[in-house]
Parts: structure tokens; C-alpha cells; sequence
């Protein structure tokens, strides 16, 4: 028995490594193996107050924080029967985009481009590639203008509250950032341009089923309380539980999801995938240039559908604004905390964070919560990431066993499939469910 | 020209944000890659060497055993190590539940009776928990200008310098109404400043993200939330959730001056 191990993954969040087992010059067994250390989040919100609960959650991982804030805040106010008013739910749309914006560039630009490129890592890049570097860091800087205007931080921000903000961004803050918006939109379209003409590997293809938020409008969009499959059905979230199925297995401290005993893909990808004949504008033309039949098969083309996402909100963030501006006064008496009812109940909550569905469940009780449960995207896909390691590395092997060089494509490739689903292995081993 | 300080950047259990924080210095990122030779960034960069270091950064808390030997073998090829957010220094949110011996139940109760053997898990500690650490730089997450500045000195050889009062003085400075005057449990008075008191700038209270401020009287904080209506578990439980261990050493030697 043979091994090819990739003992450590960089350029991912958190800590995993990669086992591919070989015997008789056949891939027998493929280990996506995760070490990084619980937390026990779930354990750790139990006996607090709603808010307190949005000030924890947040921390199981800073580059998706605002979309845990939001999920943990949309299942609370569910299961507290707060409404969020249209002013908040504005407000919260923006903050959204914000992270979007920040997370989708820091992924695409910082983390997988130097792969396709030939390089160690972005700043290396500079020399021959200064305008692309330069614009990735432009736009990534303007999804967290948006957070701190928002949240009142890039990461961790509390001014997003359960039942609406501790205070309203003023009239020139949002001005200054539709105005960043417009004069960056030229930086969007020339990132998808960027990434469309990049040369995408196919060793790892394979087909996979897909899921994500239907949002409530015929809109293109990032929440929503009933779940979309590529297999044609719906189904409420509030079978959360029923379309995952987490479980344990050993060489994992994040626990893995399956529906219908098959692996299933959450991101930007599963979103172009279900989502993207809702887009409009530039964002639409952008979708149909670059969407091909590959995008069922090929986890590489997140990135590319990552980059659309960016098109995407930079220009619907001068809408919202807008809409925003025309009623600003209105705007900020509607968004102001509203005081938690009853203080009992229980509910879930989700949003699509950057890298996939993001689930929320509460349990409250006389003011307190009592169950917590969360189901995070990254767990979400890594069954699927570890079918398509197995693909690439059965369609590899024999150039790999051949040459330094075959090895080296190898051990490339099958990082660079790790890497697409952009993982958040802090947030898959932090949070996993109570039984 | 001297030879640049060889840095490495690592990240133990927590959410990574501090090290995000460094990734969002999007104006002074080139000029951070620049000012060290930074031979390790497993974060944002591939190519990783690991030997003798000037400077370690480390973001996250210590939760399994191969942490532990990490941060041995970290400590003994480096000149100064630099615990990065409230994690490394202090334990991190994860660490709220503190000596009050819940740990191996919270775990079964999250992994069932057959949890992964990939790694010994346990209760979350900082790093000086293990080693000794140079320097702290708290916050969750840490402060960009706060760290842009310490960052600047030490690689100029100098120490850290963060200030040891609390986050009042600063949302004084920003004149805001004090939330504590509304009868809102705020830990201002008690929390490390360096957020430029974020939260009350927009109406809400600390909840304390920087940990205990040095200066920090915290039998009276104890003592004004008591008097104005809030239980001693509910002061405890808010203190707990960023303060970890450095709470909850420093309680020890004052909590028979609190009025239960």
C-alpha cells in the first residue's frame, strides 16, 4: 500500500490534509482529513439571551461572520415571532453584499489565483500581475467599507442586532459607498473577464447535485426559508435536518453531510447553477458568457461563479442605496431595535453565506436559550470535495507514479479542488449538532 | 541594508479573524509582505518554510494535543512570540466555560459516544498555557491600527506597546452618552481598550471582545451592575464570554469584595 499525502493544506481557513491510498496502482481510499480543534459552540450558547447568542456565533469563523450574525438572527426572530421590517431587511441586504463582495474577492483573487498563475501566494504576484492585484485588494476594501458602515467593524461587528440596528448608517456614509460602487463596477467586469479566460483543469469532473436558497423574490438573491435542489424539489427549511443528515467519522473533527446517501454541493456554484437565469444586468450578461454544462461537474468554476456573485452586488448595491436614500428618515425609525416578544420559542433560520447554506436553529426558553444547533456550509460540501479528490487522483495516478512532474500536477490539482469550494474548516468543526 | 526579521504567521483553534484582519489592511498589505521575510502564512501563501523565527504570530487557542507539541516546537525556534486576538491570549470565546468542569460532557454531547480519534481534544487554554509568550495583542479580533502600530516596532526590534486603560476613556473621547447612565450592562469599564469603543458608538453596550483592561476596577463594576438590578451569574456569565482565563485568574483574587 501506497500513500500520497498533501500533509498540509494552505490557503484554505483552518487546518486539513489530504491521505489518497494506493495499492495495485489503484486508488483505494481518499481521506480529506480534518485535525483543527473543536470549540463546541453549540454547548457554548446555551444558557445565554438571544443577543448574547448573536454576540458568540459570529466568532465560529470571521470570514463568513456577518452571514452567522444573520442566520443566527433570522432563526431567533423566527422563533421569537419578531418581523423584520423592510427598512431593516434593507439594511441587512447591504451588510450582506458587504461580505459577499469581501469574501468572494479574498477567496478568488488571494486564494485560488495564485494556483492558476503559477504562484505561492497573491503579493508575489505584484510583479507581473500589479493591475489585477491592485484591483482585488480595491474591491475586497469595499466589501468591508460596507461591513464597517454596517456592522461597525470588517469583522465581528455588533450594530446588527436581533430586531434591527443599534444605529443607522448616516446619509453620507451610504453615499460615499454608492458612489465607491459605481466607480468599481469597471473593476467587477474586468474580474469576471479575468477569471473567465483562466484555464480550468477537468480531471476532477463529476457530476453533483446541487442546493440553495430560494430566495422570496424572483430576484437573484442570498436568503430565503425554502431550499431549492438541482433534482427538482423544494422543501422548507425547516428540514434542515432531513437534507443533510450529518454524521461523525473518524478522521474528521467536522462532521459530514449527505441527501439521499449522495454527496450534494452548497457555494456560489450551486447558486449560478439554480439561480443564475434570475440575474439582471451587467451580472446577467456576465452569467451567460461564461455558464457552460461544465458547471455541473467542475468545482473549479466556484470561482468563476464567485466573481459573477461580486459583478452581482457591486452593481445592485447603488439600487439599494437608492431605494434606501428615497425613504431615509422612515428607514431609520423602522430599523431601530425592536424588543423581543414573548421570549419562548423555537425556530431556524438560514442564509446563504459566501460558501454555501448556512442553518440556524434555536430553541428559547423564558428568555434564554436552551438547544442551539447549526449546520455550516463547508461540512456541507465535503463529501463532494472528497469525490472529487478521488476522481482526479484515479485519472492522475499513472502520470503521477510516472514523473516528479505528474506528481507535482497531482498534488496541485487536488489541492486546487480542496480550495474551489473555498472551505471555512473553522466554521465545519466548530459547530456541529447536539444529539 | 540589515536583514529583514524572518516572521511567520499561524493560526490554532479560533476563527482566524485577526489574521483576516491582517489580510484587510488592504492599503498597507503589500507594505506588511514587504517589511518582514515572512517564511510561513499558511493562510494566504503555499510555499511555507518552518525554521528559526524572529517573530511568531499566533492566532487561536490551544485545543488538542498536537497544538500543544505545535506551539513547544514554535517556542523553541523563535525569538519572540506575539499571541494575536483574545484566543491566543487569553482562551477565546471557547474558553468561557473555564475550571467549572463542563467540558467533557459538552464534548460527548456534540460527538456522541464514538467521537473522531483524529486528534486529543480538550478544554480550550491560551498559549501561555503552555509556553511563555512575549507579547499580547487582544481583541476579537484584534485591531488593525492597533496592530499595523506594534507591528511597525517590532520589526524594529522594539516591544509592544498597547494602552492598559479602559474602553471608557476612549468612548469618552468620542463623547458618547454613557450607556451604564441608561442602566444597560456595558463592560466598558473593565474591557481593554483599542476598538476605539465601537459598540457604544453605536448605542450598544461592550461586550467586552478586548478582554480585561488592566486598569479595570472590576469589584466596582461588579459592585454599580449589582446595584443597579443585574444578578451576580447573569455579571459573570458577560464577563466570561471574551475575558476566558484572564477573567478568570483576575476574579479569583477580587471576588470576596463582591456583594453577592
Amino acid at each position: 500500500m501506497k500513500e500520497i499525502r498533501i500533509p498540509t493544506l494552505a490557503r484554505v481557513e483552518g487546518h486539513g490534509n489530504i491521505t489518497v491510498q494506493i495499492a495495485k496502482n489503484k486508488v483505494q481510499k481518499v481521506l480529506l482529513n480534518i485535525p483543527e480543534g473543536p470549540r463546541l459552540f453549540e454547548t457554548l450558547v446555551v444558557g445565554k439571551t438571544p443577543s448574547e447568542v448573536v454576540n458568540i456565533v459570529p466568532r465560529i469563523c470571521a470570514i463568513c461572520s456577518v452571514s452567522h450574525r444573520y442566520a443566527a438572527i433570522r432563526a431567533l426572530e423566527r422563533a421569537l415571532e419578531i418581523k423584520e421590517t423592510k427598512a431593516t431587511n434593507a439594511l441587512r441586504t447591504l451588510m450582506h453584499y458587504g461580505e459577499m463582495i469581501e469574501s468572494n474577492s479574498l477567496h478568488a483573487y488571494l486564494l485560488a489565483l495564485p494556483d492558476f498563475l503559477g504562484y505561492p501566494n497573491a503579493v508575489a504576484m505584484v510583479d507581473k500581475y500589479a493591475p489585477a492585484v491592485l484591483r482585488a485588494l480595491r474591491l475586497k476594501k469595499f466589501g468591508n467599507s460596507i461591513m464597517e458602515i454596517t456592522t461597525a467593524r470588517w469583522t465581528h461587528g455588533e450594530n446588527a442586532a436581533v430586531g434591527g440596528f443599534g444605529v443607522t448608517p448616516s446619509k453620507q456614509q451610504l453615499l460615499d459607498i454608492k458612489n465607491q460602487a459605481l466607480a468599481l463596477l469597471p473593476d467587477a467586469e474586468e474580474t469576471v473577464e479575468l477569471f473567465r479566460n483562466l484555464h480550468y483543469p477537468t480531471s476532477m469532473e463529476e457530476g453533483m447535485t446541487f442546493m440553495c436558497l430560494k430566495p422570496p423574490t424572483e430576484k437573484y438573491g442570498f436568503v430565503g426559508n425554502s431550499v431549492l435542489i438541482s433534482t427538482g424539489q423544494e422543501a422548507p427549511i425547516e428540514d434542515y435536518l432531513k437534507l443533510t443528515n450529518e454524521r461523525v467519522v473518524d478522521h474528521s473533527n467536522a462532521k459530514r453531510c449527505s441527501y439521499n446517501d449522495k454527496p450534494f454541493v452548497v457555494g456560489a456554484l450551486a447558486r449560478m447553477n439554480l439561480l443564475g437565469e434570475r440575474l439582471h444586468g451587467k451580472a446577467a450578461e456576465a452569467f451567460k458568457r461564461c455558464y457552460s454544462l461544465s458547471w455541473i461537474r467542475n468545482p473549479l468554476y466556484t470561482n468563476l461563479a464567485q466573481v459573477i456573485e461580486i459583478l452581482f452586488c457591486v452593481e445592485q448595491t447603488p439600487l439599494l442605496i437608492d431605494q434606501i436614500l428615497k425613504n431615509y428618515d422612515k428607514i431609520v425609525t423602522d430599523s431601530k431595535i425592536q424588543k423581543p416578544g414573548g421570549g419562548t420559542g423555537k425556530n431556524v433560520g438560514a442564509v446563504e453565506a459566501p460558501r454555501g447554506t448556512l442553518y440556524h436553529y434555536y430553541e428559547v426558553s423564558r428568555g434564554l436559550v436552551s438547544g442551539a444547533n447549526m449546520i455550516i456550509p463547508t461540512t456541507q460540501n465535503l463529501d463532494a470535495m472528497e469525490t472529487h479528490i478521488r476522481v482526479a487522483a484515479e485519472n492522475l495516478l499513472k502520470s503521477a507514479m510516472d514523473s516528479t512532474q505528474g506528481k507535482k500536477d497531482m498534488d496541485l490539482t487536488l489541492e486546487m479542488v480542496v480550495r474551489a469550494y473555498d472551505p471555512c474548516i473553522s466554521c465545519s468543526v466548530h459547530v456541529v449538532n447536539l444529539d | 541594508m540589515p536583514e529583514k526579521p524572518k516572521a511567520g504567521f499561524y493560526n490554532l483553534s479560533g476563527c482566524s479573524g485577526c489574521l483576516l484582519t491582517i489580510l484587510n489592511c488592504e492599503d498597507q498589505i503589500l507594505d506588511i509582505f514587504n517589511g518582514a521575510n515572512i517564511v510561513s502564512f499558511l493562510m494566504a501563501n503555499s510555499a511555507n518554510i518552518e525554521k528559526d523565527l524572529d517573530i511568531a504570530f499566533i492566532d487561536g487557542s490551544v485545543t488538542t494535543d498536537e497544538q500543544e507539541e505545535f506551539v513547544k516546537e514554535l517556542r523553541a525556534r523563535t525569538k519572540k512570540i506575539v499571541c494575536l486576538g483574545v484566543c491566543s491570549c487569553y482562551g477565546g470565546v471557547q474558553a468561557m466555560e473555564y475550571e467549572k468542569n463542563t467540558w467533557s460532557a459538552r464534548f460527548k454531547k456534540v460527538y456522541g459516544t464514538k467521537p473522531p480519534t483524529i486528534t486529543k481534544p480538550f478544554e480550550s487554554r491560551p498559549v501561555d498555557a503552555f509556553v511563555p509568550v512575549d507579547y499580547y495583542l487582544p481583541g476579537c479580533p484584534i485591531d488593525a491600527n492597533q496592530f499595523l502600530y506594534n507591528y511597525a516596532r517590532l520589526l524594529r526590534g522594539l516591544p509592544v506597546d498597547i494602552p492598559k486603560t479602559p474602553v471608557c476613556l476612549e468612548c469618552k473621547w468620542r463623547e458618547n452618552e454613557c450607556l451604564l447612565l441608561k442602566n444597560i450592562m456595558c463592560l466598558g469599564p473593565v474591557t481593554a481598550t483599542g476598538c476605539n469603543a465601537r459598540c457604544p458608538s453605536v448605542n450598544l453596550p461592550c461586550v467586552g471582545c478586548f478582554g480585561p483592561a488592566d486598569e479595570g476596577n472590576l469589584t466596582s463594576e461588579f459592585n454599580l451592575l449589582k446595584e443597579k438590578g443585574f444578578s451576580f451569574p447573569e455579571i459573570e456569565r458577560k464577563l466570561r464570554m471574551f475575558g476566558g482565563v484572564k477573567f478568570v485568574n483576575k476574579f479569583k483574587t477580587m471576588w470576596k469584595k463582591v456583594k453577592k
